[in-house]
């Protein structure tokens, strides 16, 4: 056993750690709530780092890496509050498509374009409320009944959506569900392919509340440092400080959930159900915590447009609700506890069976 | 113990609810359920339209006393009026402040000239008013005030400098009544005094400040020798600090029994969500609704408690515990709320960022464990003077010039 990164994913991890905190600001992200919001340049900056071709398997012109290999990624993206949807794209959509790609020709060819840096991808989950940046995608992974549908964007008439978080941009998609060219997966392969995008959104959503629970900690830590009230920093009062040791006591016991459940999703997203959920549960109540605390410790300015703080905030109130709340994910763990056959003896560490009776694409 | 309202209070029921019917009607209409919590910027002229329709048949103070225009209404009476005004989804009460607090603290502390000239407003919805206590330095630590009063003898007028902030409703009200520092050499709770200040003039300018709803109804309020005449500061100068705090008092009085009943419309329209989406089948979301109902009837039930035992239908020792509970309870029905609508929470009602009544009451309850004393703030308070705790160690501190 080695609950460990190894070196080159670590190395990884920490460079596009730096990149992020230098050119994700919240000016930046700001800035890109006006209009359709697309920072055309920081997402040329991303694909020319090779993020979004991380995942695309080699043989479709992409560096062939695996979950485990971005899932520290994706929390540094929460981290700064990334509004790009890099890893939606990357780690939801791209794996979806290589899933999918020995039966379709589309597939493979979206892949090769994902690869080239020339063509982003929007993923629109049953569980989800809209398709978040449909409208700056070429191409969008949809569901009909349970068949998977890769559709051309300028084949779809896109109904946008405002989300609570300005950084979002959500769509309803309308588009002809007869077109046979459409079709990318019938509703057997189709049903095993949302069941195993689920899977990871749900894995990748938590690396992604994680992030933002951290960001929203560092910040929060910071401003009870400077900001005086009687005479000295509000941080020294310990009715302060608990809230931020509560949220990094949470967070941190987020952390070995998520990369345990990416490990999973890496070996078999398919099985991975207990432990996708397990890390969601635990990351979106880490960064539900970490908001409401955070907001607390900045008292009225926190509740203020002017405030960064929001940015994070309203990113996890928003991402919390996706790819399953939290009522999904633990009804998920009873009917799977609660079950007569469930074997959690001492000697199940690592191995959650998945069970087969909890389709999760429904 | 007489757990019931008597025949002739149940008229008055009758009475309250038969007026708001005949008049929460025609250009009144659209204002129902409207101006609550996060909503407080809406409608901000029909609302005082409103305060004055509400005056026209007497239903403005009417737990004041008579002889200052008021309906001297008993407790169970106002009670009794908050109830039905709540039921009729009438607007909430652009003129609370004023209702609620300028006016109880002019009755209680002001002067007879002060009584006469600003009652009558308040009484007829005619003038609204606003609050002046915090500032960029003085927040929790409210006592650092540093906003300036210095009496210029020649205009015979107190000239007022500084600057406040979080001040709900300024742009659309005509008084302000503020905590400035009458002795520059003080610090902490001396030498403050207690001004009621026109907003209408020269000396003062209002910026809106844009909250995570995306509305403005806080503002920052910067005074550059604002006038305040000689006899509108209540009390002596450096008698601020008891003013202020005297006005707290009737912050938590008779007013939490209305507020109440906003709360009981928000959980009334949540119940309502979770039977029609399907939230109310699981368990955890059933149990939490629960909770919620089992909270508010707590508060009710121990603010009828209190002011059955009060005489002038305010709160004192249990005022200490009671901002904690209701600010912590709603927090919670946000995200109740919020939980009920699952997916849908995410979306707004429209572009650009036009919120749901209750996403905007989700995001409104942040401020509701900050304002009027931080939940922190409350638990010091609670432990250090109703249980007679140790006090937090403070560090004494010289106010510093803020020119």
């Amino acid at each position: 056993m080695d609950f460990t990164f190894t070196e080159d994913q670590q190395l990884l991890a920490d460079s596009v750690a730096t990149f992020l905190h230098r050119e994700v600001t919240p000016e930046r992200i700001r800035a890109s709530w006006e209009g359709e919001g697309s920072d055309t340049r920081l997402w040329q900056q991303l694909v020319e780092l090779g993020l979004p071709a991380m995942l695309v398997p080699e043989e479709h012109g992409g560096l062939g890496m695996n979950e485990l290999d971005f899932i520290q990624i994706a929390q540094e993206c929460g981290r700064v509050a990334l509004a790009e949807p890099l890893v939606e794209m990357a780690m939801i959509a791209t794996p979806m498509l290589a899933q999918l790609a020995a039966g379709s020709q589309p597939c493979a060819r979206v892949l090769q374009q994902i690869a080239a840096g020339e063509a982003r991808v929007a993923i629109g989950h049953p569980l989800n409320p809209a398709v978040a940046d449909a409208g700056i995608a070429d191409w969008l992974l949809l569901a009909s009944g349970r068949e998977v549908h890769l559709v051309p964007s300028d084949a779809a008439t896109l109904i946008r959506q405002d989300s609570v978080d300005p950084s979002r941009r959500l769509y309803t998609p309308e588009w002809d569900r007869t077109a046979p060219t459409y079709r990318v997966a019938g509703e057997e392969a189709g049903a095993a392919a949302w069941c195993a995008a689920l899977n990871r959104g749900a894995v990748l959503n938590a690396a992604l509340l994680l992030g933002l629970a951290q960001g929203m900690v560092a910040q929060s830590v910071t401003y009870a440092g400077d900001r005086e009230q009687f005479g000295r920093p509000i941080g020294a009062n310990q009715a302060v400080k608990h809230h931020m040791a509560n949220c990094a006591v949470q967070a941190e016991f987020a952390r070995s959930p998520i990369y345990r459940a990416a490990y999973a999703v890496a070996q078999d997203p398919a099985r991975a159900h207990i432990a996708a959920s397990h890390a969601k549960l635990a990351a979106g109540e880490a960064a539900l915590l970490a908001a409401k605390n955070a907001i607390q410790v900045h008292g009225a300015m926190g509740y203020t447009w002017e405030c960064n703080l929001h940015i994070w905030a309203k990113r996890a109130w928003a991402l919390e609700k996706n790819w399953g709340d939290a009522g999904f994910h633990q009804e998920r763990l009873h009917a799977w506890l609660l079950e007569d056959t469930t074997d959690i003896g001492a000697e199940h560490t690592f191995d959650y069976p998945a069970p087969e009776a909890l389709d999760s694409a429904a | 113990m007489q757990l019931s309202f008597s025949a002739e209070d149940e008229q008055f029921r009758e009475e309250v609810a038969g007026w708001l019917q005949r008049n929460l009607t025609g250009e009144f209409e659209q204002l129902k359920f409207r101006g609550g919590p996060g909503d407080e910027h809406m409608f901000p002229q029909e609302r005082k339209a409103w305060e004055q329709k509400l005056a026209e048949g007497g239903w403005t103070c009417v737990g004041w006393p008579r002889a200052y225009g008021g309906r001297g209404c008993s407790i169970e009476q106002q009670v009794i009026f908050f109830e039905e005004y709540a039921r009729a989804g009438a607007p909430g009460r652009v003129g609370h402040i004023g209702e609620g607090l300028a006016g109880p603290t002019i009755i209680a502390f002001g002067s007879q000239a002060q009584k006469e000239k600003y009652l009558p407003g308040i009484v007829a919805g005619t003038e609204l008013w606003c609050q002046g206590y915090s500032e960029p330095g003085a927040g929790s630590d409210l006592a650092n005030v540093r906003t300036r009063a210095r009496f210029d003898a020649t205009r015979n007028q107190w000239l007022i400098t500084g600057q406040k902030v979080w001040t709900s409703l300024a742009h659309e009200s005509d008084y302000c009544f503020i905590i400035a520092r009458t002795d520059p050499d003080s610090a902490a709770h001396q030498g403050l005094g207690f001004f009621l200040v026109k907003m209408d003039q020269p000396g003062i300018e209002i910026r809106p400040i844009q909250q995570i709803t995306g509305t403005s109804e806080f503002n920052e309020v910067f005074f550059d020798d604002a006038e305040c005449g000689a006899d509108d500061i209540v009390g002596a100068p450096g008698e601020g600090w008891k003013v202020a705090m005297g006005l707290l008092g009737f912050e938590r009085g008779v007013s939490t029994l209305g507020q109440q009943m906003l709360f009981q419309n928000e959980l009334d329209e949540i119940v309502n969500i979770a039977r029609d989406n399907g939230a109310a089948r699981d368990p955890v979301i059933r149990q939490r609704i629960a909770d919620a109902h089992i909270g508010l009837k707590i508060m009710r039930y121990n603010s009828l408690r209190m002011l059955s035992g009060s005489e002038d239908g305010s709160l004192q020792q249990e005022a200490l515990i009671y901002k904690l509970y209701w600010a912590s309870w709603h927090r919670d029905l946000g995200e109740l709320a919020m939980d009920v609508l699952g997916m849908q929470s995410e979306i707004l009602e429209a572009p650009p960022y036009e919120l749901s009544r209750l996403q905007s009451m989700y995001l409104f309850v942040r401020s509701d464990t900050i304002y009027g004393g931080t939940n922190e703030i409350q638990r010091n308070i609670i432990a250090e003077r109703g249980l007679g705790m140790p006090r937090e160690p403070k560090v004494q501190i010289k106010v510093q010039d803020s020119q």
